[in-house]
């Protein structure tokens, strides 16, 4: 395909990884493309004759190495990479025409920002609430939640939106995670000669050179020295390989044992600088440091005194680890510093607000807690919570008399321990209640693990079910009954009091309805639950049929019953008296 | 706090073991300056730290305190005696100078130099009558403008503060302080009341009613050994002898130009040594002379300048033959002196003014960049130590380096092996001296080694609503090998690669900061280079960065600022440094600076170093303290005090991981302060990698979540929880009369007296 052809605009959504050349004078010239979800990556020939495809290349090599740069720099992490779902998008095949790269990382984002993660900070633009990719990613990565999505919403019980409302945090969870960008890498530039057939090899790639260059400035400086006038390219990487100036820069003490096998080089060894392995580094900076971490205030604090410190704890000793030791902290703040950029001056390190320096020695337990004796309610909101419970509340609970209470409790108390040592029970009425209460308990374990939405709640639930089912020999298919119906109704509850209450905070907005069509929901969902028992009445009696112990089913499903119950009456009391706060 | 006061009141001294990062600092400091402000005779408070940043957090909180006593004062009156508390920090030109020039200076020797070229009285006489004759520090210049005693508003001054206020008035923040004419609260590092070549000038005008703190004393007794203890190397003695030679030239330049000068000297020298010292400006002071000896005349044969240089001339070359010997020498001073004076006939008397000597005749000189004969000045300190005491010291001379070394470096150290010999003058002097610290189990050892008797002898333990922090004992690799630090076994492959995966392993786990302790620095920087070639660090680059201790300390701090950045970043860092090394002395990795701490090795000292040697032996002959004792103790103390450093405060959470079989040994542990050693659960004595790595998992799981639930009641107590347990104290023993007063004040701090009642209980008031 000859390059040169004119270019047709081409939407391609993929990133670039990585970038592979021909060799020079290889009879073909090739330039091979990574991308980050395809390692197979694309090859592109170009046809025209050599000499001017080479030229070619070379054009697009140094674009393309720029991309690369920047993308690995600002890449996001490769797994929520923009899925191929999205319309319009195509992933051109390796004959395409030559593509027109689009940048799909915002180079301009400053890391830091990355780095907060916040969804709505980094400038989302729509709600990812409304998103459906979010929503679908969501569903994909949690197997329990699509099941229940399959059969709320595809079974068309509630509506997608009803389904959502109240689990916006998963939905933002996951628009987080995704706009989160992975940082550098903050391995060291360290690159291992590979040996074949007794000839070791470095692979130089545009991507090493990039490292290098940012890693050792006196590399790059060399290099702009040198090519092309003095030496061809590769000739200047093959060189600076057996120079003494790699050798230097390379990360491990034995190559200082190496150093007898480097030859001299003329071109290389005038960047060679002498190893930073005095005590003191060669390179001062002369940066303030705050008081309270300096370590060299203290050591001018006073005179010197005592004996010199024995062998072990002279620092320094082994001269050949302290380059490394430097470079290691030298990286380190490289990175930081492409991260954050430069630290803050001096002067306003030392001007710094009594504030940060208090917080510094500031202990968060010591401190008074007010000096008011009841703690004041603190809600978001207040009004709107008043506003909005005026409305719907139901008669409300009987008042507590706390006094009359603890004296009831003392009474009943009183004389405890005769009454224990009286209590005896029968050996087999014990057990059986002690087991109805395990049974009971693992049921609503059951039943909470499946509503909470954690990660790993699933993986227990699983388990959970598994032993449950074993312990209580529960055919699995009337198991996976009174799961379903169990989660079902457990979905029926949650909007129904969900549409009964007024949403907790103001970050749901989005999902906000008008009282009336509250209403109508939680009429619906009231259909929905006033059937439950039948349903359960149902299990039960397929059970039956399968000849397991009827109660047990009943047992396990009390006391999603229960609640199911006390909605039920809840409602009916409501609607009995359809505003009791207002009237007051 | 009840057995400060009770120390306070019984003017007597105490030992106090606080956990760390409880508000040990605040709460000394809140009882002591109450304390101060009810009495009228307002004793002082001498508070020692012992680093910088230390010194500085301390002055910080002091300032807090004050501010808070100033917002909760009654009448005007009282308003009065708040404003007018002085409280100040102490530190060394280098530290505060603000000169464009001199600051920049690196050395802290050549700043002091540099600083009194510029400020000496004789300086400054002649700069005042011919301006521009000479160099003189304007800074200085203005603080002699200024009133003395009214130089700086009262109030609590930290070292920036003081800095600022400086370069806001143009005035010099060094001598600031000394200027001033009553300070209340007086916070400086050990060295300026132990080291008696500083304390002669800094503590002198101390008055004896005064409180000392020593505030994380669990190193003091290496302090006060080090006080006292000289190394003179080859190069020095050159240099000293290159100095005595300069001494000789000058003085008969001055003897043709101005004779009268060392005539006047001679004359003041005959009446005696006291006279002689003047203060202001002097250039090193006297170690340690008795009363007596201040008093008398210096002897004649070192009275004239010429005499005396040509004494220092024969000391030193004497010095000079005996580092030839090509074998180890240990010697007492009796016999050291014994051999001088057969061979040189220096007696011993005069031989223990030669600090006071010398220091009069470089005044006499008006002698400008005083660094030069930093090592004359060593060799004279050498020879009044030497004079001085017999017991309790010894001189070792070590030609070769190392035992496999044969190019000859040959050292003589004049060595201190008991510590008690420093600190004596502080416990004579000042009647209530408090030595408090985070890590100084087991307590007893303390007031053996250092000769006193306390009055009060305590150790709080940690009360906590939650484990906020978890011990746990690594004793072998997940492969099962056993890992250990032991000489032998140390730099064994498996050892150092199960060394690396705990590392890589916990860089994985935990969030932000990790630090990691070595017990050496050559231990360090070779498994640093180990793990390197191993790919090990390769592995944790991938999930923090890595920041290492060097040998320079202003290079550490750097290193140390970016750790904290990259922490407070989410980058997360590994921090590797040395216990006993300088980051482990006084600096604080809380919160997120520090989720875990890993202890590779026990951190012994090294046992074949003959100094240590001498000192256990003289510790065993001298005190009954077996050598095992001491050095399990002295790894322990040091342990105790790398790992404590993540705790700051309830809230806070962290692991602390010892990798090494022997503390799994029950009498290792049980060196451990009690705050630490009650959490360490049988099952977490004794762990391989994997499990430690699942407990520590589980941990992090339950320490993440809300710690703000209900911690009153427990660790925390309300001003009702604290009226009630004092109370049931008053009922107990009727002798409480002023808890009311100091509970009053400090309702926020706990007794941590092992109190845990169900307070909330009895608050609902049946």
């Amino acid at each position: 395909m000859d390059a040169g052809r004119e270019e047709r605009p081409h939407n391609i959504d993929f990133i670039l990884q990585a970038l592979f050349c021909s060799k020079e004078g290889a009879a073909q010239v090739r330039l091979k493309i990574g991308l980050v979800n395809d390692d197979a990556g694309h090859n592109f020939t170009f046809t025209s004759p050599q000499a001017v495809a080479l030229v070619e290349r070379e054009k697009f090599k140094q674009e393309l190495t720029n991309i690369i740069s920047r993308n690995r720099s600002v890449a996001p992490t490769p797994a929520p990479l923009r899925p191929s779902v999205t319309p319009g998008t195509s992933v051109p095949p390796s004959n395409a025409p030559t593509p027109r790269i689009q940048q799909l990382a915002r180079p301009s984002m400053s890391r830091a920002q990355s780095v907060a993660s916040d969804s709505r900070r980094s400038g989302t633009p729509s709600d990812p609430t409304g998103d459906y990719r979010l929503r679908k990613r969501v569903l994909l990565s949690n197997a329990e939640l699509a099941g229940l999505h399959k059969e709320l919403v595809i079974g068309g019980q509630i509506t997608e939106a009803e389904f959502w409302e109240g689990r916006e945090h998963l939905i933002a969870a996951q628009a987080a995670s995704e706009n989160q960008r992975k940082g550098k890498s903050g391995q060291l530039v360290d690159p291992r000669p590979t040996t074949v057939d007794g000839e070791t090899k470095i692979v130089v790639t545009p991507q090493l050179v990039h490292d290098i260059f940012e890693e050792y400035p006196i590399v790059e400086k060399a290099y702009n020295d040198n090519v092309p006038k003095k030496l061809s390219e590769g000739e200047f990487w093959k060189r600076y390989f057996q120079s003494k100036l790699f050798n230097a820069h390379r990360a491990s003490i034995r190559s200082s044992a190496a150093q007898h096998v480097v030859k001299d080089d003329p071109i290389f060894d005038k960047y060679l600088e002498k190893d930073d392995d005095e005590l003191e580094p060669r390179r001062i900076r002369d940066e303030g440091v705050d008081l309270f971490i300096d370590l060299g205030a203290t050591h001018v604090d006073h005179g010197e005194t005592g004996n010199l410190k024995d062998v072990t704890m002279q620092a320094g000793k082994q001269k050949a680890v302290l380059p490394l030791i430097r470079k290691f902290n030298e990286h380190s703040g490289r990175l930081l510093n492409t991260t954050l950029g430069e630290p803050s001056s001096k002067r306003r390190k030392l001007n710094s607000a009594e504030d940060e320096r208090y917080a510094q020695i500031d202990i968060e337990d010591l401190r008074d807690n007010e000096t008011s004796t009841s703690i004041l309610l603190n809600m978001q909101d207040r009004e709107r919570y008043f506003e909005g419970r005026s409305a719907e509340v139901g008669p409300a609970a009987p008042k507590v008399d706390i006094r009359a209470a603890i004296r009831e409790a003392k009474v009943s108390l009183h004389d405890w321990q005769g009454n224990l040592v009286r209590l005896k029970m029968e050996k087999k009425a014990a057990d059986s209640a002690v087991l109805a209460m395990t049974q009971n308990v693992a049921a609503r374990l059951d039943v909470r693990m499946r509503t909470s939405e954690l990660p790993n709640s699933r993986v227990y639930a699983s388990r959970l079910s598994h032993l449950f089912a074993i312990a209580d020999d529960i055919p699995e298919n009337i198991f996976r009954q009174m799961t379903t119906c169990q989660t079902a109704a457990n979905e029926f509850l949650r909007q129904f009091w969900l549409s009964i209450y007024p949403p907790p905070h103001e970050a749901q907005l989005s999902s906000v309805t008008t009282p009336a069509q509250k209403a109508a929901k939680a009429t619906k969902m009231i259909g929905y639950l006033e059937r439950t028992h039948e349903r359960v009445e149902a299990i039960v009696r397929s059970a039956q049929m399968e000849g397991v112990d009827s109660s047990r089913i009943q047992v396990a499903m009390k006391p999603i019953l229960d609640s199911v119950d006390k909605a039920l009456a809840f409602w009916k009391a409501r609607s009995s008296n359809p505003n009791p706060r207002g009237a007051r | 706090m009840c057995d400060l006061k009770r120390t306070l009141d019984a003017t007597g001294h105490c030992v106090l073991e606080m956990p760390s990062g409880t508000g040990k600092t605040v709460s000394l400091l809140s009882l002591i300056v109450s304390y101060q402000q009810f009495y009228p005779t307002r004793r002082k408070l001498i508070y020692c730290s012992r680093t910088v940043p230390e010194i500085e957090k301390a002055l910080a909180e002091l300032k807090r305190l004050m501010a808070y006593r100033l917002s909760c004062v009654e009448t005007d009156e009282e308003r009065q005696k708040e404003q007018s508390f002085y409280g100040i920090g102490l530190t060394s030109r280098k530290n505060l100078c603000i000169h464009p020039e001199v600051s920049k200076e690196k050395k802290g020797v050549v700043v002091d130099a540099r600083c009194r070229d510029l400020t000496n009285a004789a300086v400054c006489e002649r700069g005042r009558q011919d301006p521009g004759s000479v160099d003189l520090c304007d800074w200085h210049e203005n603080l002699g403008k200024l009133e003395p005693g009214n130089l700086i508003p009262p109030g609590i001054w930290t070292l920036a503060d003081v800095l600022q206020y400086g370069r806001d008035n143009k005035i010099c923040p060094y001598f600031l302080p000394g200027q001033m004419p009553f300070v209340d609260v007086i916070i400086y590092s050990f060295h300026y009341l132990l080291d008696p070549k500083v304390a002669e000038q800094v503590s002198k005008e101390m008055s004896k009613d005064a409180i000392v703190v020593f505030d994380e004393a669990h190193n003091i007794d290496n302090v006060c050994i080090e006080s006292l203890s000289i190394d003179l190397t080859r190069p020095m003695l050159d240099s000293a002898a290159r100095s005595v030679g300069r001494l000789g030239d000058k003085i008969d330049e001055i003897k043709k130009t101005d004779a009268s000068k060392l005539q006047d000297e001679y004359a003041k020298l005959v009446e005696g040594l006291q006279e002689a010292a003047d203060n202001e400006d002097a250039f090193m002071s006297n170690p340690v002379l008795p009363e007596d000896l201040l008093k008398e005349a210096i002897p004649g044969n070192i009275r004239k300048a010429e005499h005396f240089v040509a004494f220092l001339k024969r000391f030193v070359e004497y010095l000079k033959t005996r580092m030839r010997v090509l074998h180890v020498v240990a010697e007492t001073p009796l016999s050291f002196l014994q051999h001088l004076k057969d061979i040189t006939y220096i007696e011993r008397r005069p031989l223990r003014f030669c600090a006071e000597r010398l220091q009069s005749l470089v005044r006499t000189l008006e002698l400008s960049r005083l660094d030069e004969f930093s090592a004359l000045q060593k060799v004279a300190t050498f020879a009044t130590l030497v004079s001085t005491y017999e017991k309790g010291f010894l001189l070792i001379l070590e030609p070769f380096e190392t035992d496999n070394a044969t190019v000859p470096n040959p050292i003589f150290h004049f060595t201190c092996l008991d510590p008690s010999i420093a600190i004596k003058p502080v416990f004579e002097r000042f009647s209530t001296v408090v030595i408090t610290s985070g890590t100084i189990s087991p307590l007893d050892m303390y007031p053996k080694m250092l000769q006193f008797t306390p009055v009060v002898q305590e150790t709080y333990s940690m009360t906590l609503t939650r484990n906020s922090f978890l011990p746990l004992v690594i004793t072998r690799g997940s492969d099962q090998v056993a890992i250990s630090s032991r000489f032998e076994v140390r730099n064994d492959p498996a050892v150092v690669r199960n060394f690396g995966s705990i590392l890589i392993e916990y860089s994985k786990i935990v969030p932000d900061g990790v630090v990691a302790f070595f017990p050496s620095y050559l231990y360090m920087e070779s498994i640093v280079a180990a793990w390197n070639d191993m790919g090990i660090l390769n592995e944790v680059w991938k999930h923090k960065l890595i920041f290492v201790e060097t040998p320079d300390a202003n290079e550490t701090s750097i290193a140390l600022e970016n750790y904290r950045r990259a922490c407070d970043n989410g980058r997360g860092a590994v921090l590797l440094s040395v216990a006993r090394g300088k980051v482990s002395e006084g600096i604080d990795f809380d919160h997120n600076y520090g989720r875990a701490v890993i202890m590779f090795g026990v951190p012994y000292q090294y046992t074949e170093s003959r100094i240590l040697k001498a000192r256990l032996e003289y510790l065993r002959d001298a005190y009954r303290i077996r050598e095992s004792e001491f050095l399990g103790f002295d790894a322990m103390r040091n342990a105790a005090q790398c790992v404590g450093r993540v705790l700051r405060g309830k809230t806070d959470w962290g692991l602390m991981v010892f990798a090494d079989k022997r503390f799994a040994r029950a009498d290792k542990r049980a060196k451990l302060p009690r705050w630490i050693n009650q959490y360490i659960t049988e099952t977490a004595s004794n762990l391989s990698t994997d499990m430690a790595l699942t407990l520590s998992k589980l941990f992090m799981r339950t320490i993440s979540q809300n710690p703000n639930e209900n911690q009153t009641g427990i660790s925390l107590w309300t001003l009702e929880d604290v009226e009630k347990a004092q109370a049931k104290q008053k009922e107990l023993a009727l002798q409480a009369q002023q808890e009311q007063r100091d509970a009053a004040m400090d309702e926020e701090d706990e007794y941590g007296d092992g109190g845990i009642d169900d307070s909330m209980l009895p608050d609902l008031d049946v």
